[in-house]
């Protein structure tokens, strides 16, 4: 996709915001859909109803529990998705800007791109330890390349009469990157954290599954081992909601501040 | 300055061939030459921009572009558009964009302002950084009569105010004239300066 591309979609999913109408109705149909299947299979221990599933979040709400595993999952997705960010566009301008770079690193950006999460996962607990370290920085390493493939895409689409014009002023390097190369990076970057942060808190709940003793992966662990799918769908539920609201909250409001200038046009 | 310039090829091509350019501490120079002749590469050497030359080149300490487009980050306003470039105050570029006719206008993304508009504010940015040599690049060569008239007059001004030297390459002498600039011509191929000996010998005594 070229810049004006990314642009224009950019523009039109903030246009219908991710709650139209229909949108509205395609959600109560799924609640009532599996209401109704939920009373005919009357089945509590294996399709609970929602109504039960809601008691639930609001149980684990009142108890603090739910804000105390919501709040450490979610520090976790904070932190890999900034060190991601952070590296993926370090490593995407790099191989942008330089062909020698991205000969040399598109082999071992494909084969990344292409390793199984649950290895990379593995492995970082075996070589670094069952910790907090190992957690973040397996679920990072399994975004890195997606954001820098986005990041190089952009890089390749960056100006260079606005180079000339930022290496003839001699620009220094920080004014460089915050003046001329992030704000044109800005649409790519947020593609690659939309896209990026929905699947970071997956795989933090994967981490968590597998290693942990807080967060909303390790309270699904628990769940499943009871059997117990009335508490599986309230974690999910509940966490779903939150990322619904920073993606609302947090990532468009920025999109929008950050894409101003192109608005704004006479 | 003084570039001393043996050949600039692109692959096989040399578009440049051996010349010396020279100019004294806010001296005046235009350079002329048909379109595709190599004006605006002797002009990146001599910014800095393209270091892939056989040759030397001694440049001094500040000097500022105005290139073919206003060449503005879009993305920041008017004001930010002089403060960044040419590390200046908000009151600076204040008064730089009246100097330019812009006042009141510093809060307007280059989008909403008018092309002309847009190269005034380009205008003002080379200013701002205070050069030593300006260098600018055909600035009028997409502006109609009118316009291009006023962009010249505002550039003879500011230079004569500022006393900055300048570099002007463009295709037609009357811009050259206008600035009362030392003219120049590029032509063959691989391009030389012609008439670069005798004029520059009288103009400065020392090029050769």
């Amino acid at each position: 996709m070229s810049r004006h591309e990314v642009a224009a979609a950019a523009t039109r999913a903030r246009r219908r915001g991710p709650w139209g109408l229909e949108g509205v109705v395609a959600v109560a149909g799924l609640l009532a859909l599996w209401a109704v299947a939920a009373v005919i299979a009357d089945q509590p221990r294996i399709l609970p109803t929602p109504w039960a599933v809601g008691a639930e979040i609001v149980r684990l709400a009142g108890t603090g529990e739910l804000w105390r595993h919501m709040s450490a999952t979610f520090g976790r997705v904070v932190a890999s998705f900034v060190l991601a960010l952070i590296a993926g566009t370090g490593i995407g301008v790099l191989m942008g800007r330089r062909a020698g770079a991205d000969r040399w690193l598109n082999p071992l950006l494909v084969i990344a791109l292409n390793m199984p999460a649950l290895v990379v996962i593995v492995l970082c607990y075996i070589w670094i330890g069952l910790n907090e370290t190992a957690a973040v920085t397996a679920v990072a390493l399994n975004k890195v390349p997606l954001v820098a493939v986005m990041i190089r895409d952009g890089t390749r689409a960056l100006s260079p009469a606005l180079d000339d014009m930022a290496q003839a002023f001699r620009l220094p390097l920080a004014d460089r990157w915050r003046h001329v190369i992030l704000p044109q990076l800005v649409p790519h970057l947020a593609s690659a954290a939309r896209a990026g942060i929905s699947l970071i808190w997956k795989i933090v709940l994967v981490v968590e599954f597998l290693g942990r003793s807080t967060g909303v992966g390790f309270k699904l662990h628990m769940s499943f081992s009871l059997f117990d799918v009335t508490g599986v769908l309230a974690w999910a539920l509940g966490f779903v909601v939150l990322m619904l609201a920073i993606d609302g909250l947090v990532l468009r409001p920025w999109e929008r501040r950050a894409s101003r200038w192109r608005r704004d046009a006479a | 300055m003084r570039l001393e310039l043996e050949r600039r090829s692109f692959g096989e091509t040399g578009v440049l061939g051996r010349l010396v350019l020279e100019v004294a501490r806010g001296e005046r120079l235009a350079i002329l030459g048909p379109s595709g002749i190599g004006k605006s590469t002797l002009l990146r050497i001599l910014l800095g921009l393209d270091r892939d030359f056989e040759g030397r080149l001694d440049a001094p300490e500040r000097t500022a572009p105005v290139f073919q487009e206003p060449l503005l980050l879009p993305w920041r306003d008017a004001r930010a558009n002089l403060t960044i470039p040419a590390r200046i105050g908000a009151a600076e570029a204040d008064r730089w964009l009246a100097r330019v006719g812009l006042e009141g206008l510093g809060h307007r993304y280059p989008r909403q302002l008018s092309l002309g508009q847009q190269r005034r504010l380009a205008l003002a940015r080379a200013f701002a950084a205070r050069p030593d040599l300006l260098m600018m690049d055909e600035p009028y060569a997409s502006l109609d009569a009118a316009t291009a008239a006023r962009m010249l007059a505002l550039t003879e001004g500011m230079l004569s105010e500022t006393g900055a030297g300048l570099v002007l390459v463009t295709h037609d002498p009357r811009e050259a004239e206008a600035l009362k600039a030392r003219k120049l011509w590029l032509d063959g191929r691989p391009a030389r300066l012609a008439g670069a000996v005798t004029q520059a010998a009288d103009a400065t005594g020392s090029c050769g």
